[in-house]
């Protein structure tokens, strides 16, 4: 599936109803007067309660591509949109989940949780319930009155998914989230989360630089090339769900992963040739 | 094993200050100092006197009356002007070369001029107190905000907070730890510059400066040096005081 197919109008993510449309989206930094390219041009279709992964080359702009999309950085040019209505600013439709926790230090775990809710000003009783829920499931109620400081890097990036799932967003964007963890506590997670996603079916849009994690979790990995970033191809993941752990050594799996493998060293190889 | 080590630490902070005195009360006994340099004996039965008959209380509690008031008028426009130039870019910039310029002017050099505007009144000490406490304490506001998690926004701004919350309930505990640090600065500050602001004289007779700068003009070391004691234990206190909050509202700090 190329760009230029999806860009024609084309569907290759599916036939349902669209949850999240890319249409055109450039981006250019300014920085000493100098202009860099970060994004040349995205074109995404993602389908309601899709998982798709977003991969690409070290310093492709994947990070500052999904900053885009939650609205937190402002794009150059074209336009995203969220469930049929077009978005420019950061907001409660896209629950967004970051590398690093951002649990706030001064808050219990489950004040935390607790705190998008206030915000939207929910009935008291309707936030204790979801607080409840959402740690039970991400297996972390006991520790409802712990400080996040006290709680290991994993533990906290479970609370920060509880806490984006309560306010009960449309979609999850995911910066990265296990990138800051060992690699069998990220394991661990990409199990957990598959199995959260299920239970939800919300439609995800998951940056990684980890190629098994991508074909592990997706239904769609999308591959950028370097800076500044185009689609350069758009891989459908046909492996059965659930999916175990160990359908890591499947020949399926690997086939995946090597597939994707190959299309990043393409891009880094152009890169070396070039002498950057 | 840390209540010890505690304990040993309060042990020996006293044991050296008693050392201290005894060796300045040997120096003054032995004539090593001048004669002029009252000992610590003298000093302390001063001070024993000036509670016992009761004088040194106007004293105190006027000089606490202008350092608190200037303390607390730091704190709230120092703080809240802090926060804003931090958070909202423009007022920043606003202020950033307004501080370079001023914060370096020794506010001492300005009481001439507060002299002739507000006379020798209180609000000419206040205002010597306030411009001089207010740079520590705005400062490091300004620092502790710039420097917050840009994250702790980004996910608050996420789940639809407005600005003003943010600046209420993210900003300001994620700050604290940095602005109390700035607090602790100005509250120093606003001592040293009661002293100060009290050498303009006092039509009411009262003050620690003023009862120093009085007994220096009669020769009364012993007087000097007990004011000058007494003005060091209010700041010790009041510095206790402030830590003792510090961990109360940090309770969850690491540190």
């Amino acid at each position: 599936m190329t760009e230029n197919e999806i860009a024609a109008g084309g569907s290759p993510l599916g036939k349902e109803k669209s949850a999240i449309k890319i249409n055109k989206v450039r981006k250019v930094f300014t920085r000493n007067d100098e202009e860099i390219e970060a994004i040349k041009e995205v074109n995404l279709d993602i389908k309601e309660g899709e998982f798709v992964s977003v991969v690409g080359p070290s310093g492709c702009g994947k990070s500052t591509f999904l900053h885009i999309v939650g609205g937190f950085i402002d794009k150059t040019s074209g336009e995203v949109i969220v469930n049929g209505k077009e978005v420019n600013k950061p907001g409660p439709d896209r629950g967004m989940m970051f590398q690093e926790s951002t649990l706030y230090p001064w808050l219990k775990v489950d004040r935390n949780v607790a705190w998008g809710l206030e915000v939207q000003k929910l009935p008291k009783k309707e936030i204790k319930e979801r607080v409840e829920y959402f740690l039970k499931l991400v297996g972390l109620w006991e520790f409802k009155n712990n400080l996040p400081s006290e709680l290991s890097g994993g533990m906290k990036q479970r609370v920060s998914l509880a806490k984006v799932l309560a306010f009960n967003p449309e979609v999850l964007l995911m910066d990265e989230p296990f990138g800051a963890l060992d690699s069998q506590t990220r394991e661990m997670m990409q199990a957990e989360l598959q199995r959260i996603w299920s239970e939800s079916r919300k439609s995800v849009l998951f940056v990684t630089h980890d190629i098994e994690e991508a074909v592990f979790l997706s239904d769609y990995v999308v591959v950028l090339s370097k800076r500044p970033s185009t689609v350069k191809e758009v891989i459908k993941i046909d492996l059965p769900r659930p999916r175990e752990i160990s359908i890591r050594k499947s020949y399926d799996f690997v086939d995946y992963r090597n597939k994707i493998w190959d299309l990043l060293h393409e891009e880094q190889n152009v890169k070396q040739l070039r002498g950057v | 094993m840390q209540n010890n080590s505690k304990k040993w630490f309060v042990l020996t902070s006293i044991g050296e200050i008693l050392f201290f005195l005894l060796l300045w009360q040997v120096l003054s006994i032995t004539s090593w100092f001048p004669t002029y340099v009252s000992s610590p004996v003298e000093i302390f039965s001063r001070i024993g006197e000036m509670f016992a008959d009761g004088s040194i209380y106007p004293h105190v509690g006027i000089s606490l009356y202008r350092t608190i008031l200037g303390f607390l008028l730091v704190v709230l426009i120092g703080t809240v002007l802090g926060m804003l130039a931090g958070f909202f870019k423009p007022i920043g910039n606003f202020f950033d070369p307004l501080i370079s310029f001023f914060n370096p002017i020794p506010k001492i050099a300005l009481l001439p001029v507060f002299l002739v505007w507000f006379g020798v009144t209180d609000v000419t000490r206040i205002l010597i107190i306030f411009t001089s406490a207010f740079f520590p304490c705005f400062i490091a506001t300004l620092d502790g905000v710039r420097n917050i998690n840009k994250l702790y926004l980004w996910s608050a701004e996420n789940m639809g907070a407005s600005k003003f919350k943010m600046l209420w309930r993210i900003i300001l505990p994620a700050a604290l730890p940095k602005i109390f640090d700035g607090w602790r600065v100005a509250l120093a500050l606003t001592f040293v510059m009661m002293f100060s602001s009290e050498m303009i004289g006092t039509s009411t007779g009262h003050g620690l400066g003023f009862m120093i700068l009085n007994a220096d003009s009669y020769g009364r070391v012993d007087i000097v040096l007990a004011g000058v004691f007494i003005i060091a234990l209010l700041g010790f206190i009041f510095d206790r005081l402030l830590i003792l909050l510090r961990n109360r509202v940090l309770w969850w700090s690491e540190r």
